[in-house]
């Protein structure tokens, strides 16, 4: 389903983070949202989640209306998402962090035990997939940066969303683990998963994404394919910082 | 790979069958043995304050311990089921345990709007809205004398009009023991389950709760309900056992304090944690009520045993000591392997070359 925001705006006092924003992030596609320090990524990809209000515009996802609306309003329509600066729950395991992101339909289904044993399974097998299930039962806050934003992005998957906005997935990770983040990034698109992923790491973006929108000063500048981003003065500008 | 119950092992540190089980036996026999082992009526009688300790600080852990919401308001709350008995007793004739559930079931609707105001703010906040729960009911069951009794208080009728006091307090302590034995199974049965799981990411992190579409507010609320409706029932068999309510006693920001040390003190993360931190501090109260009388020197220690297991002792005796346990019977030995980022590497290559070879 394509992601969409119009006239999307926030200020913080006096600080305009978001002006006037219209994106459109493309279904079945790796897109990327990229831009300077302080540009109003990270603003925006609260705007579209719920975490923040927008002053003024809208944002819809397929044929739905998700201006404003909470955050678990927004994961349900199927929109997940990872944080700039990785937050798990600390003092539960690796396997009750990705248990934590099922959602109790009722509450009498709620009353059903966290333990079952296919909820389980599909958790344990996110944690195989991401390479970290020998650490099932260690509790989050022992684990390794890198092992946290793994484990991070497991309890993301294990909401089946069908679109994730990642913030800054690349931030501070080696590069063996960066080549893996890249790699599951389109394992996960092939299997029919959007995402929109804001990065600043250059390689990274260029070789994973389909399509590329670059923010400056709190609205987008261009949009555009890989080579065509590359190519763009504008963009070279805004890095630049003219 | 490793299977589910592998995972079941390591993963969930599903609290064990056996344990909770073997502590509710042990739980069982004692409140079935302690009023024949009471060597007088008085200490029978502190046997049934020291329980009410325990249903009010089991009850309080709902909130507290799952979603890590400290209230200091809960003694409100067992105020207001307190006087809703007695009210329903004496105003409208309604039979003694009848109005009991009752005034629970008014407590839990009243609970909603309650929760509604202040579960919307967090942390200290949420903390001085509770305190100030607790001040505005006071000023109202003070000043509404007509129907409250004010400060002359409220008399509420005996349920068991010819039983002698030893035989009244018997029962009492045995329906106590009851309620407690049921706010506990509802604790266990929340704690493992997947709502149980919800409201413990909120207590980890209530943002990112949410980003993974847990409804919190709906949550939270849901279960400061359950917490009311448990806190109310216990406060409403105090009424229908002491028979006498004073505004002073029943709306004090004091009841709270003493049920958050009690909890803290036993380890909000535990089953039994409230319980335990009920019978140390419940048995000291009484032990002071006896040699100091009612004096301003309980608000000195509540506050500083407060200050002293929020700073050494965050998770209670009990995982405290669960832990000293543990490192005597396993030496130096952890019990989680943690693995660095190039263990982790390394195992992968060997994973690979295995998987080509
Ligand atoms: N919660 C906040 N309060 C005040 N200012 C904020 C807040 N969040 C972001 N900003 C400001 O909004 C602008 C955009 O920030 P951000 O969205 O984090 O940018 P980016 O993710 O592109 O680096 C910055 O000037 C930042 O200082
Ligand atoms: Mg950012």
């Amino acid at each position: 389903m394509t992601l969409t925001t119009h006239g999307l705006r926030k200020a913080f006092g006096g600080v305009v983070a978001i002006d006037g924003a219209d994106v459109e992030f493309r279904p079945g596609q790796v897109n990327a949202l990229i831009g300077p320090n302080g540009s109003g990524k990270t603003t925006f990809f609260n705007c579209v989640t719920g975490m923040i209000k927008p002053d003024a515009g809208t944002v819809v996802y397929g044929d739905r209306d998700l201006t404003g609306r909470a955050p678990h309003v927004v994961a349900r329509a199927g929109v997940g998402r990872t944080f700039q600066l990785c937050r798990v729950f600390p003092r539960m395991t690796a396997l009750e962090n990705v248990l934590a992101a099922v959602r109790p339909g009722g509450l009498l289904l709620g009353l059903r035990s966290a333990h079952r044993r296919s909820e389980q399974e599909r958790a344990l097998s996110w944690l195989t997939r991401l390479g970290i299930e020998h650490l099932a039962g260690a509790e989050a806050r022992t684990m390794s940066w890198g092992q946290q934003k793994l484990l991070e992005l497991a309890g993301v998957l294990m909401a089946e969303p069908a679109t994730i906005l990642l913030d800054e997935p690349a931030g501070g990770v080696n590069p063996a683990l960066l080549d893996r983040i890249g790699t599951l990034v389109r394992e996960l698109n092939a299997e029919g998963r959007t995402f929109v992923i804001v990065e600043h790491n250059m390689d990274l973006v260029m070789s994973i994404s389909d399509h590329i929108v670059v923010f400056d000063r709190g609205r987008p500048i261009a949009a555009g394919p890989p080579a065509e981003i590359r190519a763009d003065e504008r963009v070279l500008g805004a890095y630049l910082g003219v | 790979m490793p299977n589910a119950s592998d995972a079941t092992a390591a993963g969930l540190r599903a609290p064990g069958k056996w344990l909770p089980l073997g502590a509710a036996g042990l739980l069982i026999v004692a409140i079935a043995a302690f009023p024949s082992l009471a060597p007088n009526p008085y200490i029978l009688s502190s046997g049934v304050i020291v329980l009410n300790w325990a249903v009010l600080a089991t009850s309080w852990n709902f909130v507290g311990g799952f979603t890590g919401y400290i209230s200091l308001g809960h003694g409100a709350l067992a105020g207001l089921g307190g006087y809703a008995t007695g009210l329903l007793i004496t105003k409208a004739g309604i039979p003694s345990f009848v109005a009991l559930l009752v005034a629970a079931l008014l407590v839990a609707a009243l609970a909603v709007p309650i929760g509604f105001a202040a579960l919307r703010v967090r942390g200290a906040s949420f903390v001085i809205v509770s305190i100030a729960l607790v001040l505005i009911l006071l000023l109202v069951f003070q000043s509404w004398s007509s129907v409250t009794g004010g400060s002359r208080g409220l008399v509420v009728p005996r349920p068991f009009p010819g039983m002698l006091r030893p035989e009244h307090h018997r029962v009492f302590f045995f329906l106590y023991g009851g309620l407690l034995l049921l706010a506990l199974a509802t604790w266990w049965l929340l704690d493992r389950s997947r709502f149980g799981l919800g409201l413990k990411a909120i207590r980890e992190d209530e943002d990112k709760a949410e980003s993974l579409g847990t409804p919190t507010f709906a949550y939270k609320l849901t279960v400061f309900v359950v917490s009311a409706a448990f806190t109310a029932l216990a406060g409403g068999l105090y009424a229908l056992w002491f028979g006498d309510l004073d505004p002073v006693f029943q709306f004090s920001v004091l009841t709270g304090s003493y049920i958050v040390l009690m909890a803290l003190l036993g380890g909000v993360r535990n089953l039994y944690g409230p319980v335990l931190g009920a019978i140390v501090v419940g048995v000291a109260l009484e032990y002071f009520k006896v040699e100091f009388g009612n004096s301003p020197l309980h608000l000195v220690t509540t506050g500083l045993l407060l200050g002293l297991v929020v700073m050494f002792m965050p998770d209670g005796v009990i995982p405290s000591l669960g832990g000293l346990v543990q490192r005597l019977r396993k030496g130096e030995q952890s019990s989680i392997r943690e693995m660095t980022a190039a263990d982790l590497a390394e195992q992968r290559k060997r994973e690979r070359e295995g998987a080509s070879s």
